[in-house]
């Protein structure tokens, strides 16, 4: 007998007509729904490198949201690593959440500043039925793997720079080899050249262990390094679900026009100095 | 050439407890009237406190040692600084995230009220009237934005208010700080857009503060690299982008992202040192592709190449 909500599928993310958002309270307790994202419909088979890109507001960081599992849709079928994830019950929704590693915005503000580095990167394996030595091996594979010295083990993050703490946190998504990798914003504080390094960073680690990847992000040049497939998001709706070269060459929503148009403009103004 | 800024030797440090912390050691820079000049590199660089030192916006806590010109008025002569007349009505700041440099609890009409109440002793009415006015040169519409707050403004939005506030004293000198860093990337182009027709229209001088070159190239004609508090190279951003000169600089402009190059950024391993790292010779040779043996005892000094550039580079002397 299979377990509640399983369905055998080859997709890591299937999000069939998902309508999500936020509730308010407006006045003498009345609640308003405020739908972040309209009727999106997106699939992401095992092993691909997903771009999710759109402008602030536009429902990214919503959409994942609602794959981790802490954000439940208004209606709409949402199928992670072919579970219906809303439909087990609460307290089995960690069979489905333990596979995935996420990488959240901003690193100064996503580490507990009351933790060790060895605390914070072993924290997903807290579950796990290893013994304290193997987790503590796996939390040392994991910082060798963003390339981080193991005397960082016992830092707290306000002893870190802003690259080391993002290492931390691809460490602390990676260590219990996820099959999903959801990474949101994952360079976009961060200097130029550390940008480049978690760029390659990320995608030897995505090589190394297979897995999937959903990188949500503004940026389009950057999201063209780590994903083969771009979903373009505008107000909460995919007006855009293509290959990147099929993108770059014949963009054909306003959305993507617009965002290679403004990069385009800023180098031909560059190359014209 | 009439200079907007010069800078001479100029340090600024922060007192901490273990002594002082030296975020910009011995820069010196000339910036003309009229000009778009931009420091660039990687946090902690120092490119925000020179930026500050500049606007005359530094914490009570810094130390500063060496020379600064703004406008023509000595502003900081060794330890004493004295932006008295300078700091607002002839340098001006737009710093970098727009959300938190305007008051929540105001209204734009207000804020501009209360700016040129202070600067130019303006009435209300007068206030309101320019207040109109300078939102329009940032292609705002003043009956949509006065009334509001900032937090019902969008992040754009809330960037050229930012803009026309700062601009709104008369000051001809501007530093801003990273204003494009929170904002999408379309929006971005759309602000340097801004900042290059106000340069054409007012004759202001520019000085913008980013690690982005690609975009700090689509606006400004010369600028300095700096890596931990020093200037390592200067010169026109064709040069800087074109044939870099300096190990550092090129390491940045490789690592610029270019759509529809799918090959993945160039990376360079290391990071920079963290500033009041004290240690002899040139602070990039770690990082550094082609180290000599003086590098780790000698740090190297400005040296003068063809087409006005400097490098502070031991491959060139």
């Amino acid at each position: 007998m299979s377990l509640a909500g399983s369905t055998p599928n080859r997709s890591a993310v299937e999000l069939v007509d998902v309508t999500a958002g936020y509730w308010t309270a407006d006045g003498f307790a009345l609640r308003r729904f405020h739908p972040v994202l309209k009727g999106v419909s997106v699939t992401v088979r095992r092993g691909e490198r997903v771009a999710i890109v759109g402008e602030s507001g536009s429902g990214k960081t919503t959409l994942l949201r609602v794959v981790l599992g802490v954000l439940q849709p208004a209606s709409g079928r949402v199928v992670v690593m072919g579970r219906e994830i809303y439909r087990l019950p609460r307290r089995l929704r960690w069979t489905v959440t333990s596979r995935i590693g996420y990488v959240p915005q901003d690193p100064a503000r996503s580490l507990n500043p009351r933790l060790k580095v060895r605390d914070i990167v072993m924290e997903p394996l807290e579950r796990s039925d290893l013994t304290e030595r193997e987790k503590m091996e796996r939390v040392r594979d994991a910082l060798r793997m963003v390339q981080l010295h193991e005397s960082v083990l016992d830092y707290y993050p306000a002893q870190l720079s802003g690259g080391m703490m993002q290492r931390v946190l691809i460490a602390r998504a990676v260590v219990h080899e996820p099959e999903l990798l959801l990474l949101d914003e994952p360079t976009s504080a961060l200097d130029v050249s550390i940008q480049a390094q978690v760029i390659n960073l990320l995608n030897s680690i995505q090589r190394k262990l297979g897995c999937t990847m959903v990188v949500v992000t503004h940026d389009l040049p950057v999201a063209q390094y780590l994903a083969d497939r771009a979903v373009l998001l505008h107000r909460g709706a995919v007006v855009e679900d293509v290959p990147f070269e099929e993108l770059v060459r014949s963009p054909k929503s306003e959305l993507a026009k617009l965002l290679i148009r403004s990069f385009s403009l800023v180098t031909s103004s560059a190359n014209g100095r | 050439m009439v200079l907007a800024v010069v800078s001479r030797g100029l340090s600024v440090g922060y007192e901490e407890p273990e002594g002082v912390v030296w975020a910009v050691r011995s820069v010196s820079l000339e910036v003309e009237e009229g000009e778009a000049f931009c420091l660039a590199g990687e946090s902690g660089c120092g490119k925000s406190t020179l930026g500050s030192a500049i606007a005359g916006i530094l914490p009570p806590h810094a130390v500063t040692r060496g020379e600064l010109r703004v406008g023509g008025r000595l502003v900081i002569d060794g330890g004493r600084r004295d932006f008295e007349g300078v700091r607002g009505r002839v340098v001006t700041y737009v710093p970098q995230n727009p959300g938190s440099s305007l008051s929540p609890y105001l209204t734009i009409g207000e804020q501009f009220y209360y700016v040129l109440k202070s600067t130019r002793g303006l009435r209300r009415g007068e206030a309101l009237a320019e207040a109109r006015e300078h939102l329009r040169r940032v292609e705002l519409d003043p009956s949509a934005v006065l009334e509001r707050y900032p937090h019902e403004l969008s992040g754009g939005m809330q960037q050229r208010a930012a803009i026309a506030l700062a601009l709104s004293t008369g000051a001809r000198i501007l530093v801003a700080d990273e204003p494009t860093s929170a904002l999408d990337a379309h929006l971005r182009f759309q602000v340097v857009e801004l900042l290059r027709r106000l340069r054409r229209e007012g004759g202001l001088t520019l000085i913008f503060i980013s690690h982005d070159l690609l975009l700090a190239s689509a606006l400004c004609e010369r600028g300095a690299i700096m890596y931990a508090g020093r200037v390592v190279e200067v010169g026109s951003m064709r040069d800087l982008m074109g044939r870099p000169a300096h190990p550092y600089t090129r390491m940045l402009v490789d690592a610029i992202p270019r759509l529809g190059d799918r090959r993945p950024p160039k990376s360079y391993p290391g990071e920079p040192p963290r500033p009041g790292e004290e240690r002899p010779g040139c602070p990039f040779r770690d990082r550094c592709p082609s180290p000599l043996s003086r590098c780790a005892v000698e740090e190297p000094p400005s040296i003068p190449l063809d087409g006005g550039r400097n490098v502070a580079c031991w491959l060139y002397a």
